[in-house]
């Protein structure tokens, strides 16, 4: 239950090895002493995130123990491992990107809908702004996963349930180790501060870094014959 | 919820997951009459009053208001020994939370004329509880957690007046307000001190100490002549400075002496409507704890991280409780309360309670469980020594938890 001064008393991250993730939980403010629950790859809270009954069951356990005031979804992949193809890499970010974090969505706001309060934090991306030729298949799962999450968000209006997304640019991290840094990156650290003020923000969505929003406004609005020059880089 | 076949049917509408739960008035300053997902049952029209003079007994439904009950009693001449600083507590909450008043230190908790409860359990039944019964102290300080209080049976208290002889006296410091408390117990059945916890924090106040008087005063009209205060924006106004300015006049108001109306003594609250719209939207907290005699130096801790939070209490409360009940879960015993409280927007304040929480746990105190909206689970055992046995008796009364409520989610008291 949340307490008086509205801070969580018990909290999920889903993802436990996510950079991003670990940097959102160790920035929440430590004003009281919250029970968090580490759902990663291993130990008492172990899920293969791929697995649909593993998911049904995990989320079955941590409510089972008690309300859940918030959970963050930090499980994701870039698609870009160079031992897997590119069609299977594609089917991997699919599966873990949109089918497992939208059914974990989905699985988690109904829990929270029964017991009338809940906050859902989902880590979304700049990527699904607008495909770019280097990444529309990785943006194309976190569009899938960004257009449920704000359809759900209008549906649990009234509910006590809220859904807020977090959207970053480029964060470097394990996940992007080797990569080109893009103009906005972000550190993981930075990445956290703007998923703790996702949190607090009365918006349903939350860039990080903040300039982002602009960003994608040009982004959309640009002709598609100079973005397409733009998204080859 | 008008009768008690209503009640009983009313236990069907318990959501499967998340229980039922019994309110009265909405009055709570915490989460213990909230039920997040569950269902609430409104017991406020079980207002019946029966009044017994030969027994000096009520018979009241669990619905009554306290200050609804006391008007009643007053026109056979009697008074309910045990009443707190609001009228607007139902006698099943005040069963619930085990309540005091400032007669605390001579008549102990709410408990101590109670004599039976009706209880409509988790199962259905209804049942009669009598002192002798565990069921009885388990329900006593329960939380409303072992079922809905239907009925109560309570001994009045003769009085040949509607009126209190008050005496008040101002003292510079919290030593000065210990020690007259102290040495005022004896004398007067209400006692109680005003303590101003802004500006220095030395504890400078008023020490209000009174005892049933002989004037009948002509009764003054009821809810309709008080001031209500109106809707201000949700903006909160307790600031350092307006608690401060409010403090100082409160402390240099003129003391009174003499006969005061019953009612108006003993429920200062009442007197403004919505006086809580001050704390605006945020919304505020009570903090309230008691203390052994000779833990003093609890204060100075507190006072000091107050201090250097320029957190302000609007109101601070400090009284002399006497003896305990034996109910398990009941909040008051022996030694000093103090309570205050604050605007839930102070920056710091509720890391700083959350480590004076386990100071005060060190030093052997605990906190009142009714006002509370954010205690750590783990100190409940540790403040109350009684509380594993009470959740024992408490689950073989409920045994498929029926009775749920936001705290006892937040507490883990099921």
């Amino acid at each position: 239950m949340l307490n008086g001064f509205k801070s969580p008393g018990r909290i999920a991250l889903i993802g436990a090895e996510s950079d991003i993730g670990r940097s959102i939980i160790a920035q929440l403010p430590k004003t009281n002493s919250p029970e968090v629950i580490l759902i990663g790859r291993s130990g008492e809270y172990a899920l293969d995130v791929t697995d649909k009954a593993a998911r049904e069951k995990i989320v079955g356990k941590v409510f089972a123990a008690g309300d859940l005031d918030l959970a963050i979804i930090a499980v994701g992949l870039l698609g870009v491992d160079r031992a897997m193809s590119e069609a299977d890499n594609l089917v991997a970010a699919m599966d873990v990107n949109y089918l497992a974090t939208v059914h974990l969505l989905k699985l988690i706001s109904d829990r929270m809908k029964s017991q009338a309060h809940g906050t859902i934090l989902v880590i979304s991306s700049f990527a699904q702004v607008r495909p770019r030729v280097d990444n529309f298949g990785y943006g194309s799962t976190k569009a899938g996963l960004d257009f449920y999450a704000r359809g759900l968000a209008s549906q649990l209006k009234g509910t006590g349930v809220i859904i807020k997304i977090l959207r970053p640019g480029f964060v470097k991290s394990k996940m992007t180790t080797g990569l080109d840094t893009p103009p906005f990156t972000i550190t993981s650290e930075e990445c956290g501060r703007y998923g703790v003020l996702a949190l607090k923000s009365k918006n349903l969505v939350t860039w990080a870094p903040s300039i982002l929003k602009y960003v994608s406004l040009v982004f959309k609005l640009l002709p598609s014959s100079i973005f397409h020059k733009i998204s080859q880089k | 919820m008008a009768s008690i076949e209503e009640a009983q049917e009313a236990l069907s509408f318990a959501s499967d997951k998340r229980g039922l739960l019994p309110v009265g008035l909405h009055r709570s300053y915490g989460d213990s009459a909230l039920n997040s997902g569950g269902a609430l049952l409104d017991i406020a029209e079980l207002n019946q009053i029966t009044i017994d003079s030969d027994s000096a007994t009520a018979i009241v439904g669990g619905g009554v208001r306290i200050a609804q009950l006391e008007k009643a009693a007053l026109a056979h001449s009697f008074f309910p020994p045990v009443v707190p600083g609001t009228g607007h507590v139902t006698m099943g909450g005040a069963v619930a939370a085990d309540i005091h008043g400032k007669s605390h230190h001579k008549t102990g908790s709410f408990s101590s004329c109670v004599r039976r409860i009706k209880l409509l359990l988790a199962n259905g039944e209804i049942a009669d509880y009598t002192r002798a019964d565990t069921e009885f102290w388990t329900t006593v300080g329960g939380l409303g957690l072992t079922g809905i209080i239907l009925e109560i049976e309570i001994s009045l208290r003769r009085v040949s007046s509607n009126s209190v002889d008050v005496s008040e006296r101002r003292v510079d410091n919290l030593e000065q307000m210990l020690e007259l408390l102290k040495n005022s117990d004896n004398d007067y059945e209400h006692t109680v001190a005003w303590i101003d916890l802004s500006g220095d924090y030395r504890g400078r106040g008023v020490v209000s100490l009174a005892n049933y008087g002989n004037r009948t005063l002509k009764s003054h009209s009821g809810d309709a002549s008080k001031l209500s205060l109106p809707g201000l924006g949700g903006r909160n106004f307790i600031t350092p400075i307006t608690v401060k300015t409010f403090n100082e006049v409160w402390f240099r108001k003129p003391l009174k002496n003499g006969a005061v109306p019953l009612s108006k003594y003993m429920h200062p609250l009442d007197g403004i409507n919505k006086w809580n719209r001050i704390y605006g939207e945020k919304g505020f907290l009570q903090y309230q704890f008691v203390i052994d005699v000779g833990r003093e130096e609890i204060f100075e801790r507190l006072f000091a991280g107050l201090r250097s939070l320029k957190a302000s209490s609007f109101l601070g409360v400090l009284k002399k409780f006497g003896t305990a009940s034996q109910a398990p879960m009941s909040f008051p015993r022996p030694g000093w309360t103090l309570t205050l409280d604050y605007s839930t927007s102070v920056p710091g304040l509720e890391k700083f309670l959350c480590e004076f929480d386990y100071d005060l746990a060190a030093a052997g105190g605990r906190i009142y469980l009714i006002k509370d909206s954010r205690l750590d689970s783990q100190l409940v055992p540790i403040m109350y020594p009684g509380f594993t046995q009470w959740r024992e008796e408490r689950r073989a009364m409920d045994p498929n938890y029926l009775w749920q409520s936001d705290q006892a989610r937040r507490l883990q008291l099921c």
